[in-house]
């Protein structure tokens, strides 16, 4: 592992968290507004969707440093036809444009609601395209550790799982200087916290059971096949990076599931906003760990076919 | 001009002297870590029980020497995002240096590592069938220097023909990935493809 793995591990990584940032947002933003009107559900999501444009545009120059000859970055989308990775630099520049656009005409309130709805809705499609893309990269015929449904699986959770908590710390940070600048709003504002933090919590537990469910399938499926690059993936996984493996699998268990139940069991009931906060802090960070290290692993299963 | 170039190997002649990748190194002016024709060496063997209670053993080792097989399939120029790597009408896989960013996918993909990464340049580098000597109807570096005639340059078609169409052997992957443009002829102690009894004995040196 050196410079350039970690590179691709901080792209993935953060551009994933960024479309699930989104998606989650449009989503408690949704049912927000219905409730609670426009302009209360604006003042919940409004700084959060400002903060993804930092975290996607990081991610983004964080793949550079992937590169050896940076210089001509720009000839990534020269493929279209046939290379997975242009299709996914094309979709990554494409979801920051519109996602901008969007984050641009929002925080100006441009335009009517209904168009605005309508460019997240493109930006989010996009979104997907760009985790979809990112992991057909992967699903080279010459590495069957990567060559599964797994992949994609995989990179989705993890896109939502990150979203979630990611967007539910941005509420909870969001909440506290709305406390401090508006406190005539904060009430309407905590409950609509609470209720957005319960969803989230929710949402986190049944993600992480994705990930339990698919990785000892997975890990079983490579076992279990008779090509020696997919079994020596799982050596890699078993043998070399147990530890690594074992730790993952339990921040993840308690980052989205455990914290995640207190999670939503604090955000039931008014008065506990101080605990609820630190809680989502927790699960963000602790699952943000987690993920990392399960992408570290991802990269060490390259295992490929031949010499 | 030919549809498609192809290397031929000849599993029984080979010494495993590494001439091929040397001359390769020279001609191409690489450096010393880097080999765009590299020699496989595969071995195995153990001790064998007779029904008379007596041992012999079925230790076997050969060598096979791989380059680019500018596949009929080419899953590097399938990959690569900056559309680098082009084949030519002669079937000869190229890399353009001046068009690669260096993110190494095609390095990933190809089964028989073929693309090789060079940290001066940050750019992909890999076998060109010598095609500035192919292009002046000479013989590519390797298959002139082999002091056994082991290798053999040709038209894909005239080679099978000649040889067969056998392009998978241990260590070397399936064919059915990339379509090889390679034609071997075994020895008598040759694996198949995906054999267990051996392992490939020079790993640093691929």
């Amino acid at each position: 592992m050196d410079v350039r793995d970690w590179a691709l591990i901080a792209f993935t990584i953060l551009s994933q968290m960024a479309v699930g940032s989104f998606i989650i947002l449009g989503i408690v933003y949704f049912f927000a507004a219905r409730k609670w009107g426009e302009e209360q559900a604006d003042r919940l999501s409004d700084r959060a969707l400002l903060a993804i444009g930092p975290v996607l545009i990081l991610g983004t120059l964080a793949s550079l440093f992937h590169l050896g000859n940076p210089v001509n970055a720009y000839r990534a989308i020269s493929n279209l036809g046939s290379s997975w990775l242009s299709r996914e630099i094309l979709s990554d520049v494409l979801f920051i444009v519109v996602g901008a656009i969007f984050a641009f005409m929002q925080w100006r309130k441009i335009s009517t609601s209904a168009t605005r709805n309508i460019v997240a809705l493109v930006a989010a499609a996009i979104g997907v395209v760009l985790v979809f893309s990112m992991s057909r990269i992967y699903m080279l015929r010459t590495t069957p550790a990567w060559d599964t449904i797994a992949t994609p699986i995989s990179f989705f959770t993890t896109t939502f799982l990150l979203g979630a908590l990611a967007v539910g710390a941005a509420y909870v940070a969001n909440y506290a200087y709305i406390q401090r600048k508006e406190p005539g709003c904060a009430d309407v504002q905590c409950e609509i916290l609470r209720a957005a933090l319960r969803g989230l919590a929710l949402a986190s537990v049944a993600l992480v059971g994705v990930h339990l469910i698919v990785l000892p399938l997975y890990v079983a499926y490579l076992s279990a096949s008779d090509v020696a690059a997919a079994n020596n993936a799982v050596n890699i996984l078993m043998d070399d990076y147990s530890l690594v493996f074992a730790l993952r699998l339990v921040l993840v268990f308690v980052g989205a599931g455990i914290l995640g139940v207190f999670l939503y069991r604090n955000a039931s009931s008014p008065g506990r906003e101080k605990i609820m906060s630190n809680l989502a802090y927790a699960a963000f960070a602790v699952v943000l760990v987690a993920e990392v290290m399960g992408r570290f692993l991802f990269y060490a299963m390259q295992t490929r076919i031949g010499l | 001009m030919a549809n498609q170039l192809a290397f031929y190997f000849d599993v029984a002649r080979c010494t495993g002297c590494k001439a091929c990748q040397v001359a390769c190194q020279d001609k191409h002016d690489l450096p010393a870590d880097m080999r765009w024709r590299r020699v496989a060496e595969y071995s195995g063997g153990e001790w064998v029980r007779n029904p008379d209670g007596t041992y012999a053993q079925n230790v076997f080792a050969y060598y096979v020497s791989v380059a680019c097989n500018h596949c009929e399939k080419p899953i590097c120029e399938e990959v690569c995002p900056a559309s680098a790597i082009t084949k030519r009408d002669d079937g000869i896989v190229l890399i353009d240096e001046d068009k690669c960013i260096g993110c190494r996918y095609c390095e990933w993909s190809c089964p028989y590592a073929a693309p090789q990464y060079n940290e001066d340049k940050g750019t992909m580098s890999k076998c060109t069938l010598c095609v500035d000597y192919v292009d002046a109807g000479q013989l590519p570096a390797c298959v002139a220097a082999c002091p056994s005639r082991a290798l053999e340059v040709g038209e894909l078609s005239e080679l099978r023909a000649k040889y067969g169409d056998l392009a998978e052997v241990a260590p070397l992957p399936e064919a059915k990935l990339t379509e090889p443009a390679f034609v071997i002829k075994p020895s008598a102690k040759t694996k198949p493809v995906w054999a267990k009894e051996g392992q490939l004995a020079n790993p640093e040196e691929i």
